[in-house]
């Protein structure tokens, strides 16, 4: 008897279940895969794929530019108004404060399902106080591109693999009238993509994230060391002196130009940089900075790009559904177009380009890996930091003011 | 004349439109702005009411800086009256004289302010290129080297930089406001001064500029408020920096509003400048009215 | 009736060195101007690297005509553009009403606080756009317009109202009050006045605040971009800007967009200015 109740009741919510598909559902989804970014054939496809598999649900794509869509997204979230279905998000501080506000919606019951295809430490960057609040769909790494026709001329074939030999290398290009690094000075947080893999590779992984979350003080001695580093970078000219003058826009055309040696930026410029430049190209990382505390595949990056339902959707089961569904889509057609590396397990059989095949073996290799710190932090202890780079950038401040000036502004 | 119920009445109707619009969509900001001032709210969890802490961090905060960036936006204002607006006046007087090609004048230099604020941008982004600009290879080709700058990225250029395309911009604007009101001056009064044997100089100076009066009072307006609350340019051409160097309240304003998720203090910003404004307004229309006075 | 406005009817025009110095700086000054349109044009012909330093200013070495293919192919162009012209002409027309309306009635009507009233305007000269994004997000999802084009129209006509009404009161200002009291004694009340007199002498108010007012919404981003997110009632600085992606931005179509975009205010701007200088002589002329 209650055997058949049972499967009277699972029939029932099949029917149930079957029948809220059968009516017409729209789902709206807020993303930054504007016509011409790279990802945006992903998501039109990955959306006629969801919407093939269930008939009845529609999809409606809403694409903003970057910098517009901050803006558009937190307007929403403040007023609790007429917010999507599921919204595009950055892992860590972006995210945090609006689960913190509580306008997103739990998947944890949901992910259990997917276990398998993304991986448990995938999601680190989407969890709060140990609950997952969203879908990760690629990942970045800091990568340091090399022009390696540049180095040959001063009889490198490989991009350095020690700090001394590293430094060797640019002394040798400098003399030879070769700009070394380009940078952008004027937009801080790639300036932060030079400042982070020379902490992490002076403190260690473990320690730079006990200092983001506040359990360790920036007033540290490898901290100090990194920023000497980079003001010693500077002041012997291995940055390009326009620097300040250039957005990175401009500092990538400029690398794929040839008149960087290297361009030390986020892996998602591998497609560009793959297909674009014209010399041989190679993908690596920095080399370490203090062998005591730190490894050469101590990375700057993480799982960042990420998918969320709102907690206000009507539809949160089906939203999350395509939200996992649509995050899986993504991290396959992102790397196999060679524009990022995936969250979600890769197809061993692809066939992907140089550049992204180096990111994949360096994210394997990858012993510690930290999310960009801007991302990591909340919004507000974020910009601060940036101030404090482009201080220490410009040589206002000391390496010593930075980490004591950092310890005092952020509270640790 | 008699001043029935209904002449009221047709007062508010008149008034009705631009009230309703006028309350609804920036009065109402304005108090609700007001109200967050005196919170610290992140704009998603509960407000917490601070009182006047926003307006003293503020004013003390060393690393806000509020000073420089009003600094910056007065001294934008300045340069605009007596940079800016009397080169419009005197393009609008020239114009207005009649010369060969008048309306063709006319209309080119008011195009710079139809075009798109990411072109012009653009554009001077490409001028100032310390490596391939227009500005450095004119110096280098005119043996000038040690002239050239990192234009938009040395403290001490920046500002200037970012100003020069804003203050050029909008010369059309006023121009054409100058122009409109010169050619509303009666023919009479300027034929006549010319039969008495004055220079068109003269006319300018004692007929013309005292009968547009309205005019340029509403263009020192426009250029004062506009500097105060400028943000587009100054936004492409250097984002505030290096270094906070060319920030402006608008940019501070945006950064705390967005960035910083600080909405309280963007509030208070934004209450600041709002009043600031004000003042302003109201100080420049007591002037115009003063001189008038006597 | 002489159409220059002040020369001496038998002025002989004299070339000076003075005048030919003004002259000069004439031409320079409209050279300096057009250059942003001749820039605009070429850069939407060629690639990134030429952009980007290879041939900064010169005429493209390649002529991309395929950026124009990318612009108008992406999203719905044609659709962004009739929109943004919606947008334009509406702000227009209720900002003109609006303003001529209360300028009549706080310029023309004799009543207590009108002076008053004529400064509480003058706040809108002060409010910065992007303090009031979030109140009026809130405020337009309860009315339930957002995502409509109403969203757009209703803030940049009250953003442009205080422009409007500080040009309308220059203008009303110039018509003499005998006309007011003519009517009066000939029998026309309040609305008459305003109808017979006043509406038909503002048509050269028309022009000017009707340029203002298209200047303050046809490019802007700002609420454009949060107002409106459904795809169907985007306006033309939204759609260009989508033509830049997160992380690669190719400048030629952009170039494209934005001279497909400016192109035809420049026409109709030309076509406008003629009537300007027209209207005001009209103006002149009656006054």
């Amino acid at each position: 008897m209650k055997k058949a109740l049972a499967l009277i009741l699972a029939a029932m919510m099949v029917l149930s279940v079957t029948a809220a598909f059968a009516e017409d559902v729209t789902l709206t989804l807020w993303s930054i895969a504007t016509e011409s970014d790279s990802s945006h054939q992903a998501f039109v496809d990955a959306i006629a794929k969801f919407e093939a598999d269930h008939p009845g649900v529609k999809i409606e794509h809403v694409a903003t530019e970057n910098e517009a869509y901050k803006t558009l997204i937190k307007s929403a979230m403040s007023s609790g108004e007429n917010l999507p279905d599921i919204f595009f998000t950055w892992g860590m501080g972006f995210l945090g404060e609006f689960v913190n506000a509580k306008r997103v919606y739990c998947v944890d019951a949901e992910y259990e399902a997917y276990k398998n295809e993304l991986p448990e430490p995938m999601t680190v960057n989407v969890r709060y106080d140990g609950k997952m609040f969203g879908v990760p769909y690629t990942m970045s790494l800091v990568t340091l591109y090399a022009n390696l026709d540049i180095l040959k001329e001063v009889g490198y074939d490989d991009i350095p693999a020690t700090y001394e030999d590293m430094m060797a290398c640019c002394d040798k290009l400098v003399a030879a009238g070769k700009i070394p690094f380009g940078v952008s000075g004027k937009e801080l947080w790639c300036l932060s993509e030079y400042v982070e893999p020379l902490t992490i590779k002076s403190i260690g992984g473990q320690k730079l994230k006990d200092i983001y979350n506040g359990v360790a003080s920036w007033n540290d001695p490898g901290v100090v060391k990194a920023i000497e580093a980079f003001q010693n970078m500077k002041a012997k000219g291995y940055f390009d002196p326009s620097a300040d003058a250039l957005g990175n826009d401009e500092v990538k055309n400029n690398f794929i130009a040839g008149k960087y040696a290297f361009y030390q930026n986020g892996s998602w410029n591998n497609k560009d940089i793959g297909e674009q430049a014209k010399f041989a190209v190679k993908a690596g990382t920095f080399p370490v900075l203090d062998p005591d505390n730190a490894s050469l595949y101590a990375m700057i990056g993480g799982p960042n790009n990420t998918l969320a339902v709102t907690e206000s959707s009507p539809n949160k089961e089906l939203a999350v559904q395509a939200a996992f569904e649509l995050a899986k889509f993504f991290s396959d057609a992102d790397y196999k177009s060679g524009a990022n590396l995936p969250c979600w397990a890769a197809d061993p059989e692809a066939k992907v380009n140089d550049l992204i095949q180096a990111a994949a073996d360096m994210a394997a290799k990858a012993e510690d890996m930290v999310l960009f710190g801007d991302n990591f932090l909340s919004a507000d202890a974020a910009n601060t930091y940036l101030d404090y780079i482009g201080l220490a950038w410009a040589g206002e401040i000391t390496p010593a003011e930075y980490a004591e000036g950092l310890a005092n502004d952020l509270g640790n | 004349m008699k001043r029935p119920f209904s002449y009221k009445l047709n007062i508010f109707i008149f008034l009705l439109p631009a009230l309703a619009l006028f309350v609804g969509v920036l009065i109402a900001p304005i108090i609700v702005s007001t109200y967050y001032s005196f919170h610290n709210w992140n704009g998603l969890t509960t407000p917490e009411f601070i009182g006047f802490k926003n307006y003293v961090e503020l004013f003390t905060s060393k690393s806000i800086n509020i000073t420089r960036a009003l600094k910056n936006a007065m001294l934008l204002a300045v340069f605009s009256c007596f940079i800016q607006l009397p080169f419009a006046l005197w393009l609008a007087l020239r114009l207005a004289r009649g010369v060969k090609g008048g309306r063709f004048f006319l209309s080119v230099f008011f195009m710079p302010v139809l075009i798109s604020t990411v072109v012009i941008g653009q554009l001077w982004l490409k001028i100032y290129n310390p490596d391939y600009g227009v500005l450095n290879l004119l110096l280098r080709s005119l043996g000038l080297e040690k002239w050239t700058r990192v234009w938009l990225g040395s403290k001490d250029t920046a500002l200037g930089a970012a100003f020069v395309p804003i203050l050029w911009q909008y010369v059309g604007y006023h121009m054409l406001l100058m122009f409109a009101g010169i050619k509303g001056v009666p023919p009479e009064l300027s034929e006549a001064a010319m039969l008495d044997g004055c220079t068109p100089g003269q006319v300018s100076r004692y007929i013309v500029i005292p009968y547009i009066r309205p005019i340029l009072r509403v263009s020192v307006i426009f250029a004062v408020t506009g500097s105060l609350k400028s943000f587009d340019l100054i936004y492409v051409l250097t984002n505030g920096g290096p270094n906070h160097a060319t920030e402006v309240p608008s940019t501070l304003m945006i950064n705390m509003l967005f960035l910083r998720n600080r909405y309280g203090m963007g509030s208070t910003i934004a209450v600041m400048l709002i009043v600031l404004c004000f003042v302003f307004a109201l100080l420049i229309n007591m002037a115009f009215k003063e001189e008038k006075g006597r | 009736m002489s159409k220059k406005a002040y020369r001496a009817p038998d002025a002989p025009r004299k070339i000076t060195w003075q005048s030919a110095t003004a002259y000069a700086i004439l031409v320079i000054w409209a050279l300096i101007s057009l250059f942003p349109v001749y820039w605009m044009l070429t850069f939407s012909l060629k690639t990134n690297p030429e952009i980007f330093g290879e041939n900064v200013m010169g005429l493209p070495k390649y002529w991309v005509w395929a950026n124009y293919d990318r612009a108008l192919n992406t999203g719905n162009m044609p659709r962004y553009f009739l929109n943004s012209l919606i947008v334009a002409v509406s702000t227009i027309m209720i900002t003109l009403v609006a303003s001529v309306m209360a300028t009549y009635a706080m310029t023309r009507l004799e009543w207590k606080n009108r002076k008053r009233m004529n400064k509480f305007f003058m706040l809108g000269l002060t409010v910065p756009i992007h303090a009031s994004i979030v109140p009026l997000y809130t405020t337009l999802s309860k009315v339930h317009l957002l995502n409509t084009l109403w969203a757009l129209i209703i803030p940049y006509s009250a953003f442009s109202l205080a422009m409007g009404i500080l040009i309308a009161t220059g203008f009303m200002g110039d018509i003499p009050y005998d006309l007011d009291e003519a009517a009066f004694l000939d029998g026309c009340g309040v609305w008459g006045i305003f109808f017979r007199v006043i509406a038909p002498l503002m048509t050269p108010a028309v022009a000017t605040v009707g340029i203002y007012t298209f200047l303050q919404c046809w490019n802007e981003l700002m609420f454009a971009n949060v107002f409106v997110t459904a795809p169907q009632w985007r306006t033309l600085p939204v759609g260009v800007q989508a033509l830049s992606g997160q992380y690669t931005t190719e400048w030629g179509p952009i170039g494209a967009a934005l001279s497909i975009a400016t192109i035809p205010t420049l026409i109709v701007y030309i076509f406008l200015s003629r009537r300007i200088q027209d209207s005001f002589i009209a103006g002149a002329v009656k006054g």
